[in-house]
């Protein structure tokens, strides 16, 4: 008895510690971002808002897509970033991903909407062509062409350290 | 110039601390009278050292002394004085700062009320050092908050953010901290204890009323986060098993089971084992708390700057304690003597069921806090565990300690309860707990098993208690005031909480201006909009005019606020207030027909929750305060 004691105690602060060892010390800061670059594949979706069909050529230039969820918690996290972020002029465009169109509205009414045009993807057929996981990720067009990629939660640091140095490589917006 | 001075003394204390650890721990005769005085001595020099450090460095907050790099960074001239202090613990280097002081303060205390000739206070002075050197030396080296902008410091600072201007943050971080680092009394004399090795030694005595005063703080500090989330963050909830909020939960759980055991271990010596094991675990998990917080590790409202640095000595730190301690606790395990026979429905018997009910509670909080990363790293998808995992764990554990809790009223002392204590307290405390969850049921229409369950078990204890202080009251029967308190309080608690969820509903309306909308018995009437504009951030404030079903009307005005200096926008919530229930709206964006969403919550008892948590705090404040245990 004694001695199982003595092993737990000893044991299960060292397991503790060790992982957190090695979450710490995990050199790859970023594990949800690529940059794989390749072009927009084809599509033709609804638009959200009033039914209109949108193929790939509707929406030009740069702009970053972001996808979304109503059913998705950490949307909701990110969902304030965004909105500053199309303040300051940058064209988000949103990809409503396996939603219900209601719900997708009445979330949009609750926080806000920070998308120019919201695409909605009720399949998940652009999302699975594009190579989405889950929600929310966050895409990087480039005249038509993906150069950046991140899953999960786009914040400030995020921005910064994922996109920003694209950005300013590709001299966008 | 100050600024070098106030650095300088910092540095001065590090190295008194030093000395005095070394003088306690790593001299054969520590309790020497000569010895044991100079250790008092120099830790009070460290401690006052370190104290002036503190004060020269608010003074220099006050002022507004830009040369600082982390007042520029954390204050602005327009400021009002109090939050220029305030501003020095919202963000990480001043707030480590804080924490490391009261860390002094608590041990300074210890210093001057315990008598030199307790056989355990050098020694654990000497713990007390050997960590507030840790600390410092993590202060100074990875997080130094005197760091100057020379020779020109910036005209102005860059301001507090905004949601930390505040009353309620300004000091639930300190009571927080308070609680967190007061664990160091019990954990260092638990230590001495050990090294000294001697089993007569009785430890648990002298730190009782230290370990309810740091429990009182740690208790009063969660609810002031909780109340401060809730209408400051527009959070609209109480509790939101936030990954900061369970690290604060889990010293909380820790203590808790920790001073019952230790009242145990006074009254019999036994469960000596437990509340070794438990005074470890409680200051561990504080300062688990502070390395999760302050290492990046966790995105969450409260999160520091990202520096692995940080986290990495931290981590190297929290695992040097834990690992002395762990190892000492297992060299000396055969020598503490306990004794082990515990009978049948005693009350040992109770608080040791309570120990491993709370154990489960600490664990299944601590794989939720980690599952999540361990995850991530593995399979480099974050995932969240959130309210469903804790409520599954937490309600069925919690009912169950509050039927144990219930039966333990009548037990007895190293006594087992005969089967005559099937009496008339615990049949009528039963039937009336039961009438009422079937009540509730009925009334409410509800066959929530864990609402009702927790309804049943809140209520069960509230009537045994009541049944005690009657016969308190008429019978002089003793009751232990601390006790009575506490267990009601949560009773209370488990009940708020159940008619909370019960109850409560929200919506988000889209209401245009001079219209009204019906919400519930709500009628909510929006009167105006405008903006506003402040010396600091400007305000769009909407006012609405909401009536109820009585024909109470009143004026509520939620606001969304843009802040200058940060450019952040912040949402202000209104809430009205009554016994019963908040009604709290926030306003959301203006939609393009020109009406704005507005969320309304109905939150009932929410209050109460808070109230009851308070309780708690203050059955606490009794206990230290009362004669009858001896410090």
């Amino acid at each position: 008895m004694n001695i199982l004691l003595k092993l737990i105690v000893l044991i299960v602060p060292a397991i503790f510690i060790f992982l957190f060892f090695i979450i710490l010390t995990n050199e790859d800061v970023y594990p949800g971002a690529d940059y794989d670059q390749f072009e927009l594949p084809d599509f033709e979706l609804k638009d959200l808002d009033d039914s209109k069909r949108i193929s790939i050529d509707f929406i030009e230039g740069d702009y970053v897509l972001n996808v979304w969820a109503s059913w998705c918690i950490t949307c909701i996290v990110e969902h304030p970033y965004l909105m500053n972020l199309s303040k300051t002029g940058v064209p988000v465009i949103g990809l409503n991903y396996k939603d219900e169109k209601q719900d997708a509205i009445v979330w949009l009414k609750k926080y806000g909407n920070p998308y120019q045009t919201i695409l909605h993807d009720y399949k998940g057929n652009l999302a699975l062509d594009l190579g989405v996981t889950g929600a929310p990720e966050t895409f990087l067009i480039n005249n038509g062409e993906i150069v950046a990629h991140y899953q999960g939660e786009v914040n400030d640091r995020i921005w910064n350290d994922v996109f920003m140095p694209i950005i300013k490589d590709r001299k966008m917006f | 110039m100050i600024i070098e001075i106030s650095h300088f003394l910092s540095i001065l204390a590090t190295g008194l601390f030093f000395l005095v650890g070394y003088f306690s721990i790593f001299t054969p005769s520590s309790n020497s009278n000569y010895l044991s005085s100079l250790i008092t001595r120099t830790y009070s020099q460290g401690f006052f050292f370190l104290f002036f450090s503190f004060l020269i460095y608010v003074w220099l907050a006050i002022t507004d002394n830009f040369n600082v790099a982390y007042i520029a960074n954390h204050s602005n001239t327009a400021l009002p004085t109090f939050y220029k202090i305030t501003s020095i613990w919202s963000a990480h280097e001043g707030s480590m700062f804080l924490w490391i002081v009261f860390l002094s303060l608590w041990g300074f205390i210890f210093n001057i009320r315990v008598n030199n000739n307790e056989i355990l206070k050098p020694k654990s002075m000497g713990i007390i050092s050997f960590i507030l050197v840790g600390f410092l030396v993590f202060l100074l080296a990875t997080s130094n908050p005197f760091v100057t902008i020379l020779p020109i410091p910036p005209l102005n600072g860059a301001d507090i953010n905004p949601v930390l201007q505040d009353p309620a943050l300004a000091i639930h971080p300190p009571t927080l901290y308070l609680g967190y680092v007061g664990f160091v009394i019990p954990f260092a004399c638990a230590i001495a204890f050990l090294l000294h090795g001697d089993s007569e030694i009785n430890w648990e005595a002298l730190v009782k009323k230290w370990s309810v005063s740091a429990w009182v703080f740690l208790t009063i500090g969660i609810t002031l986060g909780s109340w401060w989330a809730y209408y400051e963050l527009g959070w609209g909830g109480y509790w939101f098993w936030d990954p900061v909020e369970n690290v604060a939960l889990m010293p909380w759980l820790a203590a808790t089971a920790f001073i019952h055991s230790l009242g145990v271990s006074i009254k019999s010596s036994q469960l000596r084992i437990w509340t070794i094991l438990l005074s470890i675990l409680v200051f561990s998990l504080s300062l688990f708390g502070a390395f999760i917080v302050r290492s990046g590790i966790i995105d969450s409202v409260h999160s520091f700057a990202n520096d692995p640095d940080r986290g990495l000595y931290l981590l190297g730190f929290i695992g040097l304690i834990v690992f002395t301690s762990v190892f000492l606790f297992v060299w000396r395990l055969s020598s503490i003597k306990s004794s082990s026979v515990i009978k049948k429905f005693s009350k040992q018997s109770f608080i040791s069921i309570n120990n491993i009910l709370f154990g489960t509670l600490i664990f299944s909080v601590m794989l939720g806090v980690t599952y999540p990363l361990i995850y991530e790293f593995l399979f480099d998808q974050k995932i969240s565990v959130g309210a469903p995992f804790y409520n599954a764990i937490f309600i069925p554990v919690v009912v169950l300690a509050s039927i144990f809790l219930f039966f333990s009223v009548d037990s007895k002392w190293s006594r087992s309860i005969n089967f005559e204590f099937f009496t008339a307290p615990i049949f009528l405390s039963a039937a009336l707990s039961l009438a009422l969850t079937f009540f509730v049921m009925q009334f409410f229409n509800t066959q929530s098993i864990s609402i009702l369950a927790s309804i049943f078990a809140g209520s069960l204890i509230i009537f045994r208690y009541i049944y005690e202080i009657i016969n308190f009251l008429f019978k002089k029967k003793y009751v232990n005031p601390f006790s009575v308190i506490a267990h009601m309080s949560l009773g209370l608690l488990l009940v708020s909480i159940s008619f909370n969820s019960l109850l409560s509903t929200e919506r988000a309306l889209s209401i245009d201006i001079n219209s009204m909308e019906e919400y519930k018995d709500l009628k909510i009437f929006f009167e105006d909009i405008g903006v506003e504009n402040n010396s600091n951030y400007d305000s769009i404030q909407a006012s609405f005019l909401v009536e109820d079903q009585n024909g109470r009307a009143f004026n509520l005005k939620p606001e969304k606020r843009r802040y200058f200096t940060r450019g952040q926008i912040t949402t202000e919530t209104a809430i009205h207030v009554t016994a019963l229930r908040d009604i709290y709206i926030t306003i959301g964006d203006q939609l393009d027909d020109g009406s704005w969403v507005v969320n309304v919550q109905i939150n009932y008892l929410i209050r109460w929750i808070w109230f009851s948590a308070l309780l708690m705090g203050f059955a606490g404040i009794i206990l230290v305060f009362s004669k009858r245990v001896k410090a």
